[in-house]
C-alpha cells in the first residue's frame, strides 16, 4: 500500500525525471524491436526476392532406362507440386541456315521440345525478341550466329540420321539459360556448366517426331526433364526455406527410386539467400546493438541525475524508521514502473518506425518471431530499468552513507578500471582479435554449398566491440587528464565565453571532471556509433553500386553476339539514341596464356572512363589512373590477373606472348605484349583470370577491330528507358542490359542485402541518441547544478557571468565529445569495413564518407547542446526563490 | 555584542500600516540620506496566487542605517528570511517599495555593498575555499590576482588560511560558515545580511561564527543584520526586531534604535 502511495507521489512530483528515464528505456526497446522488424522483414524479403527470380523450381531429369511418363506421373503426384511438364532435350550435331546468299553453320547444340502450355506455366524461361512466340524458336545468340530471322529455314543435324529443315517462327532470349542447361546431379562444388551457344526450341509433338528415332540408337543424346512449379508456401527465413525445399527434393528423389534426379533451382537460389540473411543478422549485431547499449548508458545517465534526490529521500525514510528491505522494494517498484512504461512506449514507437521504414507494423515475419522480438526488446528495457534505477537504489540503500552521497566533486582517486588500465587492455585485445580475424580472411559467414547448416564467426565481433568500449574509456581518461592537468590551457580556451572568470570556471570544470568526462564519453560514443554506422552504410551503398556497375559494365551495355563482326564505328549509331551521353567500344577476344584460355579485353585507355567508372579496387600495384595510364603510354602493355603473375612469375616490363585468333585467317598467332600491371576486376569481365590491353594494338595484331560490347553512359537519363531505345536500334543482333535490371539480378551477391530500411532506422536513432546524449545529458548536468548557479546569482553574478559557466561546460562536453567521436568513428569505420569485408563485392578501396549526414549529426549535437545551455542560462536569470530560500 | 563596537549609526523601524501593532512614529526623526542603507515602505511579499496564496511579509516599513547591529528574531516561518531577501535585493516586494539610498540601485548591491551569509552551505562545491572567497570580487570585476590576494587576507583575518585549498565538502559545518563569513568580508560590504547563520551548528560553533560576523562587521564598519531564532545569538546584537506571522514587531513601541 505504501508502495503505491510512494509511486503515486513520484508520478506527481517527479514526473519529468521519471519520464526522461522511461524515454531512455523506450529508445532502447524501440531500437531493438525496430531492428528485429528489419531482420525479420528483410529475411522474408530475401526469400521472396530469391524465389521470384526462379523460372523453374525443379528440373527433374529422367535417368537413362527409366520411363519419362512414369517419372512425370510421380512428380505430378508429389505433394505441393503445382505444375509439372515434360521437356525434351536432344543434342544436334549442328545447325545451318542460308540467308542473303551465304550459308552459316554452327557447331553442336541442343533442340528442346516444349509442351504448348510451357510458356504459360514457366513465363520466366523465355522472352520474345522477334516473330511469333510459339512454333519453332531460335535462341537469340543462335539466330545471330546463323544470321537467321523469323521466316528463314534452319537445317538441324541429327547424329546418324538425315538432317531436317524447319521454318523459324520466332527469336527468343533464354534469360535462365544457366539453370536450364545445368548438369542435373552434378556433385556439390562442381564448376557450373556453360550453356550451349546453339539452341533451337520446337513444339513437343514435333520434337518427338524428330528425335524419338534417335533415342533408341543414341540414348546418350536424348533425355527428358520434368519442369516443375511448386506451391510456394515457404518459411520467411531463407535458411528455413532452403532446408524445407531441399528436404522435399530429396524426398522426391527417394520416391523416384533412381528413376530421376532433381535439379533444385529453388534451393540453389535460397542457398545464396541464406548466407545473405545471416549477414543481415551479422549487420544487426554490428550496427544495432551499440545503439541499444548507448540507449542503456543514456538511461543510466538520466537515472544518475536523480541519484542525489533518491539518496536524500532514502535518508528521510530511514530517519523515519524505514528498513533497508522497504527501501530496496521501493527502488524495485520505481524501476518496474519506469521499465514497463518505457517498454510499452518503446514498442509503440517501434510500430510507428516499422510502418514508416519498412511498411510493416509487426515485429517479425511470423507471429512467433514477432512475439520473440517484442518480448525480447521489452525484457531488455526492463533489464535496463533495473540496472539503472533499481540497482543504484538497492546499492545506496545497503551501503552508501549520507556523507558519501553528498560528494559530487573532489579529489577521488581514479576509478579502479583506470588504475588497472582497462582501456589499454581493451584496445590491445581489439587489435589482437582484429589481427586474428584478418588472418582468417574475414570469413564471418560460412555457408558450405549443399550443407544445410550455416555458421557465423561471432568471435570477430569482439574486435569492434573492444575498440568501441576501449575508445570510450580512453576518451574518459584523456578528457579527465586534459581538464585536470590542462587547466591553464582550458582557461585560455574558454576565455571568450567566460571572460575574467575563465580561471574560476576552468577550476570549477576541473573539479567536476568526472561528471564532464562521463558526458564527453557518452557524446563521443554516440557520435562514433552514428559516424561509423553512417560511413559503413555509405560504403555499403557505394559498393553495391560498384558491384552492379562491374557486373553490367556501365549504365547500359550492348553485348554483340559471338560470331558477329561489328566495328567501333557502330558506336556512332548508339550515340544518337536519345539519353545516351557517351559510348565506348570494348573488344572481347580469347587469348591463350600458355595453355590457359583467358578473356582479353581491348580498351581505349584515353576514353574508357567516359562511359564507365574504374575503381582503384579493380587493380593492384597502383591506382586505376596509374595503370590505365601505363596502357596509354605503351601500346603493347597488358594488364593481367594476379594468378597469372604468380603462375608465370611475371615482373613489370616482362615480355609476354599471347596467342590470339587472327580475324582474317581465324588461326591463332603469337602476339607479343609487355606486362604492365594487375587487374583484379574489370567491367563485364569474369571473376577468374582475364587480360586488358590496348584496343588499337589488338586490332593491328589480329587484323580485326571487332567490338565485343559497347559501354553506354546514360548521364542523368534512366538506364532502363535508354536500354529500351537501344534495343529498338540493335534488334536481335546484340543483347542489351541495363544497370537497374543488373542491380536486381545481383541477387546472389551479398550486397543484395537491402540495408535501406536498417539505414533509415539506424541513422534516425543515431541522430536521436546524439541529440539526447548532448542535449539531455548536458541539461540534466546543468540542472543538477541549479543550486550552484543560484548561489552565484545570490552573490551577484550577472546572467552573462553565469552564462560563462554554462557555455564553457557545454563547449567542453560538446567539442570534447565530438572530437572523441570523430577519432573513434574513424577507427571504428575502418575496422567495421575490414571485418565485414565479406559483405562487400568488390572490397572498397576507400571508405565512402557521408559528409552530409555527418554535418547534420554535428549540427544536431550542437543545436541540442546549444538548446540545453540556453535553457540553463535562461533558468539562471530567474533563480528559483525556492532554491535561494534553501540556501 | 561587544561593547566597543561603533554605535554612531541608528536602526529605525516603522510599523507598517495595518499590521495591527499600533501606528507608531519615527522617534529618531529623518535620517541623513547618506546614512540610510535600506528603507522599506509598506513592503509585503505574497507567494502563490488565489486561495493558495501565502503572505510571508505584511506591510513592513523601516530603515537600516550604517553601522547597525540588528537581530531579526522570530519563530520559523515568521517571514525573517523573506524580509532579509527583500532587504538584500534578492527578491522584490509584491506591495510597497524598498530603496537603498546610500548604496545605489538594486542591481548595484551584489556583489559590492551588500553581502549575504546563508543558513546552509552556500559555498560553490567545485571551487576551493580561496576561490569561493574570491568569487564575489571577481564577479564585481576585480582582477584574478587582486581577488586572490583579498580572499587570502580575509581568510587570514578569520584564521582560516589553512583551509584555503580545501574543497567545501572537506569542511565541517562551522568551518563552511566561517568561510562564508570570510567571503562576505572579502568584498568589503557596507551591509551584511546573515540568514540563520548558526541554524545548523552546535552552540560552541555557533558562537565562533557569530564572533566572526561581529568582528567582520566591526573591521569593515558595516551594518549587520542577523536573522535568527536563537536568543543567545540575538542577545549579542544591539537591537532586535521581532517578526510574527510576517509582521514586524518593534519592542517598546520604539521604531528606532540609534548608536
Amino acid at each position: 500500500m505504501f508502495g503505491l502511495t510512494w509511486l503515486s507521489a513520484l508520478a506527481r512530483r517527479r514526473r519529468g525525471p521519471l519520464a526522461a528515464t522511461a524515454a531512455g528505456v523506450a529508445v532502447a526497446v524501440a531500437l531493438l524491436a525496430s531492428i528485429g522488424t528489419f531482420v525479420s522483414s528483410s529475411k522474408a524479403t530475401m526469400t521472396r526476392r530469391a524465389v521470384a527470380g526462379v523460372a523453374v523450381d525443379w528440373q527433374v531429369e529422367a535417368q537413362n532406362g527409366s520411363d519419362p511418363a512414369a517419372v512425370l506421373d510421380t512428380v505430378r503426384a508429389f505433394p505441393g507440386v503445382r505444375t509439372a511438364l515434360p521437356v525434351g532435350f536432344a543434342a544436334t550435331t549442328g545447325l545451318e541456315a542460308t540467308t542473303g546468299g551465304t550459308t552459316q553453320t554452327t557447331g553442336p547444340g541442343f533442340v528442346l521440345g516444349l509442351p504448348d502450355s510451357y510458356r504459360t506455366a514457366f513465363p520466366g524461361e523465355l522472352r520474345d525478341l522477334a516473330g511469333a512466340g510459339t512454333g519453332v524458336l531460335l535462341a537469340q545468340q543462335t539466330a545471330a550466329n546463323l544470321h537467321a530471322a523469323p521466316g528463314d529455314t534452319v537445317t538441324v543435324g541429327r547424329a546418324g540420321l538425315p538432317p531436317v529443315s524447319l521454318r523459324v517462327d520466332g527469336v527468343v532470349e533464354l534469360p535462365e539459360a544457366d539453370s536450364l542447361f545445368q548438369k542435373v546431379g552434378a556433385p556439390a562444388g562442381a564448376q557450373p556448366q556453360a550453356p550451349p551457344d546453339n539452341v533451337l526450341l520446337v513444339p513437343e509433338a514435333r520434337w518427338h517426331e524428330l528425335f524419338d528415332p534417335l533415342a533408341a540408337p543414341r540414348p546418350d543424346l536424348v533425355h527428358t526433364q520434368i519442369h516443375t512449379a511448386l506451391v510456394r508456401t515457404l518459411p520467411g527465413d531463407p535458411a528455413a526455406a532452403y532446408a524445407a525445399i531441399s528436404g522435399r527434393a530429396r524426398n522426391l528423389e527417394v520416391r523416384l527410386a533412381g528413376a530421376g534426379l532433381v535439379g533444385d533451382n529453388l534451393a540453389a537460389t535460397l542457398a545464396a539467400a541464406r548466407s545473405d540473411a545471416l549477414y543481415a543478422q551479422v549487420l544487426f549485431v554490428f550496427l544495432g546493438l551499440p545503439g541499444a547499449v548507448l540507449a542503456g548508458l543514456l538511461t543510466a545517465s538520466v537515472a544518475a541525475a536523480g541519484a542525489g534526490r533518491r539518496r536524500r529521500e532514502q535518508a528521510l525514510l530511514r530517519a523515519r524508521g524505514a528498513a533497508t528491505g522497504r527501501l530496496v522494494r521501493l527502488g524495485l517498484l520505481e524501476a518496474g514502473a519506469v521499465g514497463v512504461a518505457g517498454a510499452v512506449a518503446g514498442l509503440a514507437l517501434a510500430v510507428a518506425v516499422g510502418r514508416l521504414a519498412f511498411g510493416t507494423a509487426g515485429f517479425g515475419a511470423t507471429p512467433l518471431a514477432a512475439a520473440g522480438w517484442a518480448g525480447g526488446a521489452a525484457l531488455v528495457g526492463l533489464a535496463i530499468a533495473m540496472a539503472t534505477v533499481a540497482w543504484p537504489a538497492v546499492r545506496d540503500a545497503r551501503t552508501v552513507t549520507v556523507v558519501a552521497g553528498r560528494q559530487q566533486v573532489g579529489r577521488a582517486r581514479a576509478p579502479r578500471w583506470a588504475r588497472a588500465g582497462l582501456d589499454l587492455w581493451l584496445l590491445g585485445a581489439s587489435a589482437l582479435v582484429f589481427w586474428l580475424t584478418s588472418r582468417g580472411g574475414y570469413q564471418l559467414v560460412l555457408a558450405p554449398e549443399g550443407v544445410p547448416s550455416i555458421s557465423v564467426s561471432y568471435w570477430a565481433f569482439a574486435g569492434p566491440a573492444f575498440l568501441w568500449a576501449g575508445a570510450g574509456l580512453m576518451a574518459w581518461r584523456i578528457a579527465d587528464l586534459a581538464v585536470h592537468r590542462g587547466r591553464r590551457l582550458l582557461a585560455a580556451v574558454i576565455r571568450p565565453v567566460a571572460g575574467p572568470l575563465s580561471g574560476t570556471v576552468a577550476a570549477s570544470l576541473a573539479r567536476q571532471r568526472r561528471i564532464l568526462s562521463r558526458a564527453v564519453v557518452l557524446v563521443g560514443l554516440t557520435a562514433s556509433f552514428a559516424a561509423s554506422t553512417a560511413t559503413f552504410n555509405a560504403t555499403y551503398r557505394h559498393q553495391a553500386e560498384v558491384d552492379a556497375r562491374l557486373s553490367n559494365g556501365a549504365d547500359v551495355t550492348v553485348t554483340e553476339s559471338p560470331g558477329t563482326v561489328v566495328g567501333p564505328g557502330a558506336a556512332a549509331a548508339l550515340a544518337r539514341v536519345p539519353g545516351v551521353a557517351a559510348v565506348e567500344p570494348v573488344q572481347h577476344r580469347f587469348a591463350y596464356v600458355g595453355a590457359d584460355l583467358q578473356d582479353l579485353y581491348g580498351v581505349r585507355p584515353s576514353t574508357i572512363v567516359g562511359a564507365t567508372s574504374l575503381q582503384d579496387a579493380y587493380f593492384a600495384g597502383g591506382t586505376a589512373r596509374t595503370l590505365i595510364g601505363r596502357l596509354a603510354a605503351q601500346p603493347d602493355a597488358v594488364l593481367v590477373s594476379a594468378e597469372t603473375v604468380k603462375d608465370f612469375q611475371l615482373h613489370p616490363g616482362d615480355a609476354i606472348t599471347l596467342r590470339l585468333q587472327d580475324g582474317r585467317t581465324h588461326a591463332f598467332r603469337d602476339v607479343r605484349f609487355h606486362y604492365a600491371g594487375v587487374a583484379k576486376e574489370f567491367p563485364t569481365a569474369p571473376k577468374d583470370s582475364f587480360l586488358v590491353a590496348n584496343a588499337d594494338y589488338v586490332a593491328r595484331a589480329t587484323g580485326s577491330d571487332a567490338v565485343g560490347a559497347f559501354l553506354v553512359d546514360t548521364g542523368h537519363a534512366s538506364p532502363a528507358a535508354v536500354a529500351q531505345r537501344v534495343r529498338a536500334v540493335v534488334g536481335t543482333q546484340a543483347t542489351v542490359a541495363d544497370i537497374v535490371t543488373s542491380r536486381r539480378l545481383v541477387g546472389s551477391s551479398l550486397t543484395a542485402v537491402d540495408l535501406a530500411g536498417l539505414t533509415r532506422v539506424e541513422l534516425g536513432f543515431a541522430l536521436l541518441l546524439a541529440a539526447a546524449a548532448t542535449g539531455l545529458v548536458l541539461a540534466l548536468g546543468l540542472a543538477e547544478r541549479r543550486r550552484t548557479f543560484a548561489i552565484a546569482s545570490a552573490l551577484g553574478a550577472t546572467p552573462r557571468q553565469l552564462g560563462g559557466f554554462v557555455w564553457a561546460e557545454a563547449a567542453v562536453v560538446t567539442v570534447g565529445g565530438l572530437l572523441a567521436g570523430t577519432v573513434g568513428g574513424w577507427a571504428l569505420s575502418h575496422m567495421l569495413v575490414k571485418v565485414l569485408t565479406g559483405v562487400f563485392d568488390p572490397p572498397p578501396a576507400a571508405l565512402s564518407v557521408p559528409w552530409g549526414y555527418l554535418t547534420v549529426l554535428a549540427g544536431v549535437a550542437l543545436v541540442a547542446a546549444g538548446a540545453a545551455a540556453a535553457g540553463a542560462v535562461r533558468a539562471t536569470r530567474r533563480p528559483a526563490m525556492a532554491l535561494i530560500r534553501d540556501l | 555584542m561587544s561593547g566597543d563596537r561603533p554605535r554612531d549609526d541608528a536602526l529605525v523601524g516603522r510599523r507598517g500600516v495595518g499590521t495591527g501593532t499600533g501606528t507608531g512614529t519615527d522617534s529618531a526623526g529623518p535620517a541623513p540620506h547618506h546614512d540610510v542603507l535600506v528603507r522599506a515602505v509598506g513592503v509585503a511579499r505574497t507567494f502563490g496566487k488565489g486561495r493558495a496564496a501565502v503572505v510571508a511579509v505584511h506591510g513592513v516599513s523601516g530603515e537600516i542605517r550604517a553601522g547597525a547591529r540588528l537581530a531579526l528574531t522570530g519563530p520559523s516561518g515568521s517571514g525573517k528570511s523573506t524580509l532579509l531577501h527583500l532587504l538584500a535585493g534578492l527578491d522584490e516586494p509584491t506591495v510597497g517599495t524598498i530603496t537603498w539610498p546610500a548604496l545605489g540601485e538594486r542591481h548595484q548591491l551584489r556583489p559590492g555593498p551588500v553581502a549575504m551569509v546563508f543558513q546552509g552551505s552556500s559555498l560553490l562545491p567545485p571551487l576551493d575555499v580561496a576561490e569561493n572567497v574570491a568569487l564575489p570580487l571577481l564577479l564585481a570585476g576585480g582582477s584574478p590576482p587582486d581577488a586572490d590576494a583579498a580572499a587570502r587576507r580575509a581568510l587570514d583575518r578569520l584564521g582560516l588560511a589553512d583551509l584555503a585549498a580545501k574543497l567545501p565538502e572537506e569542511l565541517s559545518g562551522g568551518q563552511a560558515q566561517r568561510v562564508a563569513v570570510a567571503r562576505a568580508l572579502a568584498g568589503r560590504p557596507r551591509l551584511i545580511l546573515a540568514d540563520e547563520p548558526t541554524g545548523q551548528l552546535d552552540h560552541r560553533t555557533a558562537a565562533v561564527v557569530v564572533d566572526a560576523l561581529l568582528e567582520t562587521a566591526d573591521a569593515l564598519g558595516a551594518a549587520l543584520v542577523v536573522a535568527t531564532h536563537d536568543p543567545r545569538v540575538a542577545d549579542r546584537l544591539a537591537a532586535r526586531w521581532s517578526m510574527t506571522d510576517g509582521r514586524l514587531v518593534v519592542p517598546d513601541g520604539s521604531l528606532s534604535c540609534s548608536a
